[in-house]
């Protein structure tokens, strides 16, 4: 089979791959109030907001998901090395990370709770933390075994010429960062503070005054999950597809208009940067009309 | 290994760490503020932003290096990889903020709105009237998204002149990607203390602080360089 579609195959899978990762990642951050968002849980309490969301701040979502994403590409690399089957290797490699994960889940939220008990009355509930730990752990197993996926097919197929756990660590990191920067806005200024008419951000005099009241009953993690399942997740899904699948599709281009062109590795490297900046300038120009739509449907503040 | 071949790439390892100090004061980092459109900018942090951009860039421009024909010590081809690593930083953050901006705009409802300037300097659009009382700015509007790509490139280059630099001082790829990941947080950390919080980009009177910045990672990419070529002698 011609090569160039076995990388494209290849890129396709890898980039779908990081679709379900994103998503899956961005949700699992919104049930366990993880990265930037946690800070209004961890206020609440002092707030007179007594609560049942999860407290799980074990450190930066890019940080911690660096960490998960890495013991299981070193597990499953250790365990490709012996001789095991690749998708086995892989899937033992998510579970260690999926449980390393579920460890720091449940320490965290006991030493973030139980500080807080004391001084401002916030109980432990434990029916929250064994309710919500298969969810946590099972969003976090699913996003840890695509990028182990989308980073041994960078390795094997896609010319990478790092080891399968630098290329988990540099996903994780990054699929963090991109969780942390897109979905994560969905649930910190929007359904952490529904109570408040929608548009506006949420001013500093509001921040801890979160809603502890569901659309029935009393509010927890799985709320939001489902809540941000509708937009959140899947922009965080597709912006970390997108970014894997438009970085490797530059390059392809590059190769095959350069082979046409029959130019060397210059000619074919120096189209993959063209394409790429087109890609940056037609992200930028949507960016603009995002921008000036909002502007024109929302309008200035005309009642200070 | 002669001392030519040793100092040029000392040299491009200090003039690395300071390319991605530089780096971050351009991207728009609104911190945990931000993920609330409480400021303006994108919700996470400064150093996570900038390592999940510039290891993005750091990728690509590996990917290129390990290319057959590829020849590190040639100047043409020493630059199509730092362009490489630009590329691919600027496609990441291009998208991240893009993304972000979406949810901001159609999630949150908020009107991209820089705090630190009356008119964006770029569109010309009056900026303060479309904040939200008791905030400072929210979303990204086009003067961050612009700083945005502008740090994401650099921070590109910088990776990826780090990581060449380390295969010239004949490092495997393996050890080279994780110095160079080490190193580039070593240096976006800094620039993190620098910035003090957060940042809208270079429009910001905080990105006045960037020479401190730059001269710190120059000194520790200067220490850094010589360790590394220690190393490189095995020493």
């Amino acid at each position: 089979m011609d090569p160039t579609l076995l990388v494209l195959g290849a890129l396709a899978l890898s980039s779908a791959a990081a679709t379900v990762a994103g998503c899956a990642e961005d949700l699992e951050s919104d049930v366990g109030s993880q990265s930037n968002p946690n800070s209004q849980v961890q206020l609440a309490p002092q707030m007179g907001n007594i609560h049942r969301y999860f407290n799980k701040a074990i450190s930066g979502e890019p940080v911690s998901y660096g960490l998960y994403v890495t013991v299981a590409g070193t597990v499953a690399w250790a365990l490709m090395n012996i001789g095991m089957n690749v998708l086995l290797a892989l899937v033992i490699g998510s579970a260690i990370g999926a449980f390393v994960h579920g460890a720091y889940a449940v320490s965290a939220y006991f030493g973030r709770i139980v500080g807080q008990s004391k001084s401002f009355g916030q109980p432990v509930y434990l029916d929250i933390v064994l309710s919500h730990l298969g969810p946590i752990v099972g969003h976090g197993f699913i996003a840890v075994f695509c990028m182990v996926l989308a980073a041994y097919l960078a390795v094997t197929m896609l010319g990478n010429p790092f080891p399968l756990p630098l290329v988990s660590l540099i996903l994780g990191i990054t699929v963090g960062a991109i969780g942390s920067s897109t979905g994560d806005v969905h649930y910190g200024a929007e359904r952490e503070y529904q109570k408040y008419p929608f548009g506006g951000g949420v001013p500093v005099a509001n921040q801890g005054d979160i809603d502890i009241k569901a659309e029935v009953g009393i509010r927890n993690g799985m709320d939001s999950s489902y809540f941000c399942s509708k937009l959140g997740g899947p922009l965080t899904g597709l912006t970390f597809g997108l970014i894997i699948f438009l970085d490797g599709w530059r390059s392809l281009v590059g190769g095959i208009l350069g082979n046409a062109l029959r130019g060397d590795i210059v000619i074919k490297s120096i189209i993959a940067i063209v394409v790429g900046i087109i890609i940056v300038a037609v992200a930028a120009c949507l960016n603009r009309l995002v921008e000036v739509y909002a502007r024109k449907k929302y309008g200035p503040y005309t009642d200070r | 290994m002669d001392f030519l071949s040793m100092l040029i790439p000392f040299v491009e390892i200090t003039l690395a760490g300071a390319i991605i100090n530089a780096s971050v004061h351009f991207v728009p980092v609104g911190g945990a503020p931000a993920a609330m459109a409480t400021s303006t900018g994108i919700g996470t942090g400064t150093t996570q932003l900038a390592a999940g951009a510039g290891f993005t860039g750091l990728m690509a421009a590996a990917t290129i290096a390990a290319q057959s024909g590829v020849d590190i010590f040639n100047p043409l081809h020493w630059a199509i990889i730092l362009l490489s690593g630009a590329v691919g930083s600027m496609i990441m953050l291009g998208l991240t903020m893009l993304m972000g901006q979406l949810i901001y705009v159609f999630g949150v409802g908020v009107v991209p709105a820089a705090d630190k300037c009356e008119r964006d300097p770029i569109t010309g659009d009056y900026q303060k009237p479309y904040i939200t009382p008791g905030t400072t700015g929210h979303g990204v509007p086009t003067v961050c998204f612009i700083s945005g790509l502008i740090g994401a490139a650099l921070g590109g280059i910088g990776g990826a002149l780090a990581y060449v630099a380390l295969i010239q001082l004949g490092f495997s790829p393996e050890v080279a990607g994780i110095i160079a990941v080490g190193f580039f947080f070593m240096n976006a950390v800094l620039a993190s203390y620098n910035i003090g919080g957060t940042i809208e980009g270079f429009h910001d009177p905080k990105f006045k602080k960037i020479p401190n910045g730059i001269i710190a990672s120059f000194i520790a990419s200067l220490l850094t360089g010589v360790i590394v070529v220690l190393m490189a002698l095995g020493i």
